[in-house]
């Protein structure tokens, strides 16, 4: 059923909006390492992904847990690859540049960043909003593009191409680990509640004919909820677990005790933890 | 700050002459850890016979030795005794004594409050063994699952009982963990760098971490069961609209978490034992100390899986499967490095050692039991079967106890200055070790035959009447195993051999100090250049700072005051999520429209109003802050005495706004929207109070010149608590008020 011809997308905009993601890349970072162009790759084909296939077609006004896996990549995985995706000599550079290193700074504060990543979970989960982004196309769009400036946000102060917008391991690691339960109260509520949160699922217009196949494979509104609130819980979770590990690795495998505070190719090297 | 805590000594000093009294005032973290042990112990003989008592109940089929009401309260007590008397106690003693100690510092981070958090036990002990007086000692399991509980099953004061003294132990215990924490955030010697303190220390913190998100859930289910017992409201009970599955996932979110706050203690000591008597330095420190972080983060997302067969939906119960077969790879993994710290080893088979080579091959085995539960078709056939009963303790003495042995006979010489006999420590170790598995063991094979647990006696099934006798005689084994070591304890107390500094040549901090170590721990501290600073003192030829660089100190220690503060309100904030849980949960359905509701019963704009208030007193009290760092102490007392003020008028607010709803006859136990109501809002109007109670103190000690610019991170302290309730107030009247999330 999933190479239902109904269920692809091949005609969506994401494909352009990946392609000039690339190209831009290419242009931009003419000699750019390969994993970061391996990064960049990564993050416009999930791009493609979200939109292109069962996953966006579903999303839109089918299944909420459809629509939670749309979401999870374009406010988590996307904008991570893409951070990870920048070269960081060259970043570097630019950050020299006295009003970009301004924003660079304030985003780097993990208040901004984390209301950015854990608001934009809540707010786009209140019933009226929810729906009205499945079933109008501008707010919709409106909804996605936001999906990604927050999950740039939220990930800066972790995975900022330049060492001094990172927070140190440990705070990183309690922003995470905060964040985390952000997102585990939402999908605990989401799991467990009883009420509609994005009545625009509840009761889908039958565009595709498929309703039935999906109805017949178990995914009625009501497990259709309830999978949305765990996928909006466990994954991202997992994902914040992940990154934790890596920081503490990075903590612990840190033997430096002074790190030059503008060391240009400071990504990747040890770090010291010292608080500034 | 110092110097307050150097006062203490000199009083801590005078007590010593009191002789047995001296014990009541102690502040001394030494001897407030060994008040816990001492505790532990008699409550593990306590909750031990209680055991056995269950044992010979069920050694033979269709006993009556016991009545069925009384194997109930006794499995209850038994559950509660070892859990909240025994394995909580035991391991905040051995913090309490070890940690300041390993990290070099004179005491724990506030003594005082040490003190405080242990004489919380007593009294909830003696109100928990009191229920047996009143003739209906608590029955409902430890988990006292509603709505057994509540009050039309559980109409005799039993469970009040335990509830009262399981929320009495709580605070205790929260105060202990903030202790601890603060403790070796702040208090660690020069050099030693939160990387380079043993692994003891850092899966302490963990663990102190753990308690202080784990606890609040059960504050709050104990605190509604509370309020559906004595006051009417009808939280569990389905009869009236209540869920009894809240009170099982509120339960389950502490008593899931708090398997670990039991488990991580124990690798924390296996993690010291092994390394020593091996010879070796820990294999894989990072990982060891890494994925007990990890244990802290996964292990509060795993709790469903104690419900697999409440029917939660197959999307909930296969997402958290997968979740619980997630935690076991932190705990796998220290499995490895343990085994890898024994391989290639000179290893020294003390008792201590084989008590924790035990631990490791036991507690695999409980653990693999655990990763079979987590499967839950297997969860289906086997839950409440002795299965379980066998699994669960094969973890907790199989694995916890036996690490708790192993630390017993490690560091007893430590506390002591005498060494236990080892003779008598293998002897006890044998007993224990046929005596745990015979009891234990036979009970897997008892639970695939489908014996029910909890259940007083048992037909006489083929099969059955052997294997719970093999059963009830190992136990007696483990009885006697314990009467070895007492006398083992006395023995070697009155003429032991003398332990000097460091018997086993050991690697830590607390072996640079005498056994036992003087009332202010240290004479001098070796240099803290490793993680094992004493070998590298005691061999500077190999010292483990020439061959492998630890990250240094960067000197940077928090302010004690702010950290504990943040801790208490980490901990404070999930008690209110979790009410606030309740509230959603039980006002987000429609078809519960009889009485009044939020949208009927409450005046929005007013209390809006008063909400002003409250939220001004945030800003009138950075004013203040501002003014006391800057030492216009004029301008810091107008700022203070209006923070009160402003303060004050919001309680008014809500006194006014009670009054009114009273009046209406909306009361807490009219129906779910006033229960969750007043449950909500009074909590929160009780932290309103309890901050302008602080600040009065703070104003009245400003009046008397006390509060200095240099001690304005106290005042600090206290604003990080007041912005709080500023905080959860918003979180409330955005939920209750203007209706998010309904």
């Amino acid at each position: 059923m999933i190479w239902d011809h109904a269920l692809w997308h091949w005609t969506s905009l994401a494909w352009l909006v990946a392609l000039v993601w690339v190209a831009l890349y290419l242009i931009v970072f003419r000699r750019a390492a390969v994993h970061g162009l391996r990064s960049l790759v990564l993050g416009a084909s999930l791009m493609v992904l979200a939109f292109v296939s069962p996953i966006g077609v579903l999303a839109d006004g089918y299944l909420f847990s459809a629509h939670m896996v749309q979401h999870l990549l374009l406010l988590l995985v996307i904008p991570m690859c893409l951070l990870l995706s920048l070269p960081k000599e060259k970043m570097a550079q630019w950050f020299e540049n006295a009003r970009l290193d301004r924003a660079g700074r304030m985003l780097s504060h993990p208040v901004p960043g984390w209301v950015c990543g854990v608001g934009a979970m809540w707010l786009w989960h209140v019933p009226v909003l929810c729906s009205a982004a499945t079933q109008n196309a501008g707010i919709g769009c409106l909804r996605d593009t936001s999906f990604l400036l927050a999950g740039l946000a939220f990930w800066w102060p972790i995975f900022a191409p330049v060492q001094r917008y990172r927070l140190p391991p440990l705070s990183g690691i309690s922003y995470l680990f905060s964040a985390c339960i952000g997102c585990t109260l939402l999908g605990i509520y989401i799991t467990f509640t009883t009420i509609t949160v994005c009545p625009a699922f509840a009761n889908p217009v039958d565009r595709l004919h498929v309703l039935t196949s999906l109805y017949d494979a178990g995914l009625t509104p009501a497990i259709d909820q309830q999978l949305g609130g765990l996928l909006m819980w466990v994954p991202p979770c997992s994902l914040y677990v992940g990154v934790i590990i890596s920081l503490l690795c990075r903590w612990y495998s840190n033997t430096e005790t002074v790190t030059p505070p503008e060391s240009p190719g400071g990504y990747g090297r040890p770090f010291s933890t010292s608080a500034k | 700050m110092s110097t307050e805590v150097v006062q203490q000594y000199e009083t801590a000093k005078a007590d010593s002459n009191w002789g047995l009294l001296s014990w009541f005032a102690s502040v001394d973290h030494k001897r407030i850890g060994l008040l816990y042990m001492l505790l532990a112990v008699f409550f593990l003989v306590i909750g031990g016979v209680e055991a056995l008592l269950i044992r010979v109940q069920l050694a033979v089929p269709n006993n009556t030795f016991l009545s069925p009401q009384f194997f109930n309260q006794l499995f209850t007590m038994h559950g509660t005794t070892m859990v909240f008397l025994v394995g909580m106690p035991v391991f905040t003693g051995f913090a309490n004594y070890l940690i300041p100690l390993m990290i070099g510092a004179k005491d724990v981070a506030f003594p005082r409050l040490n003190a405080m958090s242990f004489w919380m036990l007593p009294f909830g002990a003696v109100l928990l063994y009191w229920s047996f007086l009143t003739g209906s000692a608590p029955d409902a399991g430890w988990f006292s699952y509603a709505p057994l509980s509540t009050k039309p099953y559980s109409s005799l004061p039993g469970v009040d009982y335990w509830i009262i003294s399981l929320a009495v132990m709580g605070i205790g215990s929260v105060a202990g963990a903030i202790n601890i924490a603060a403790t070796v955030i702040c208090c660690r010697a020069p050099g030693m760098s939160l990387q380079r303190v043993p692994l003891f220390v850092w899966i302490m913190l963990m663990q102190a971490i753990l308690i202080l998100i784990t606890i609040p859930p059960l504050n709050s289910a104990l605190a509604m069961l509370l309020i559906d017992r004595w006051l009417g409201a009808a939280f569990f009970e389905p009869a009236r609209g209540g869920s009894a599955l809240l009170w099982q996932h509120f339960f389950w979110m502490f008593g899931h978490p708090e398997v670990y706050v039991f488990a991580l203690p124990a690798f924390a000591m296996v993690s010291e034992v092994i390394p020593v008597f091996s010879r070796k330095p820990i294999y894989g420190y990072a990982f060891v100390a890494g994925s007990s972080s990890v244990i802290v983060l996964l292990s509060y997302g795993v709790w469903a899986h104690h419900m697999f067969a409440v029917g939660l939906g197959m999307g909930a119960n296969i997402f958290f499967a997968a979740a619980t077969l997630l935690i076991a790879i932190p705990t796998g993994i220290k499995i490895f490095n343990w085994t890898a710290t024994l391989w290639g080893g000179s290893i020294r088979c003390t008792t201590a050692m084989l008590f924790a080579i035990a631990f490791l091959v036991q507690f695999v085995v409980g653990g693999l039991t655990g990763i079979m539960f987590a499967t839950v078709p297997i969860d289906w056939q086997l839950t409440d079967t002795y299965f379980v009963v066998a699994h669960f303790h094969y973890v907790l003495i199989g694995g916890i106890v036996f690490a708790l042995f192993a630390a017993t006979y490690y560091w007893f010489p430590k506390i002591t200055g005498k060494m236990l006999d080892e003779r008598l420590g293998k002897i006890q170790f044998w007993l224990w070790v046929i005596g745990f598995n015979g009891t234990f063991g036979v009970q897997h094979f008892l639970g695939f035959m489908g014996m029910p647990r909890r259940v007083y006696t048992y037909a006489d099934h083929p099969g059955w009447a052997t294997l719970n006798a093999i059963s009830s005689v190992s136990a007696f084994f483990m009885a006697a195993g314990t009467l070895v070591l007492v006398w083992n304890v006395i023995s070697s107390l009155l003429r032991g051999s003398t332990a000097g500094a460091n018997p086993w040549d050991a690697f830590t901090l607390e072996w640079f100090t005498t056994s036992p170590p003087p009332v202010e721990n240290f004479e001098s501290l070796p240099e803290i250049k490793s993680r094992r600073p004493v070998w590298d003192a005691n061999h500077p030829e190999q010292a483990d700072w020439k061959t492998s660089t630890t990250p240094a100190d960067n000197g940077h220690r928090p302010d004690k005051a702010k950290t504990s503060a943040w801790a208490f309100v980490v901990s404070e904030a999930i008690f209110f999520i979790l009410l606030l849980v309740a509230y959603v949960v039980f006002n987000a359905r429609v078809e519960d429209a009889s009485g009044p509701t939020s949208e009927t019963a409450l005046n929005v704009l007013r209390t809006g109003i008063f909400s002003v208030f409250l939220l001004s007193s945030s800003v009138s009290f950075w004013l203040a802050e501002r003014h006391l760092s800057r030492g216009d102490t004029t301008g810091f007392r107008k700022y203070l005495a209006m923070t009160i003020l402003l303060g004050v008028v919001f309680l008014v607010g809500q006194a006014i706004e009670y009054n009114e709803l009273i009046q209406d006859g909306v009361t807490i136990n009219r129906n779910l929207f006033a229960s969750t109501f007043f449950t909500v809002t009074g909590f929160h109007g009780l932290h309103v109070t309890g901050g302008l109670v602080a600040l009065s103190i703070m104003l009245l000690m400003a009046r008397k010149g006390y509060l200095t610019p240099k001690r304005s991170k106290v005042f600090g302290a206290i604003g990080v608590y007041w912005h709080f309730v500023d905080v959860v107030w918003i979180a409330v009247f955005t939920i209750i008020y203007l209706g998010f999330l309904q």
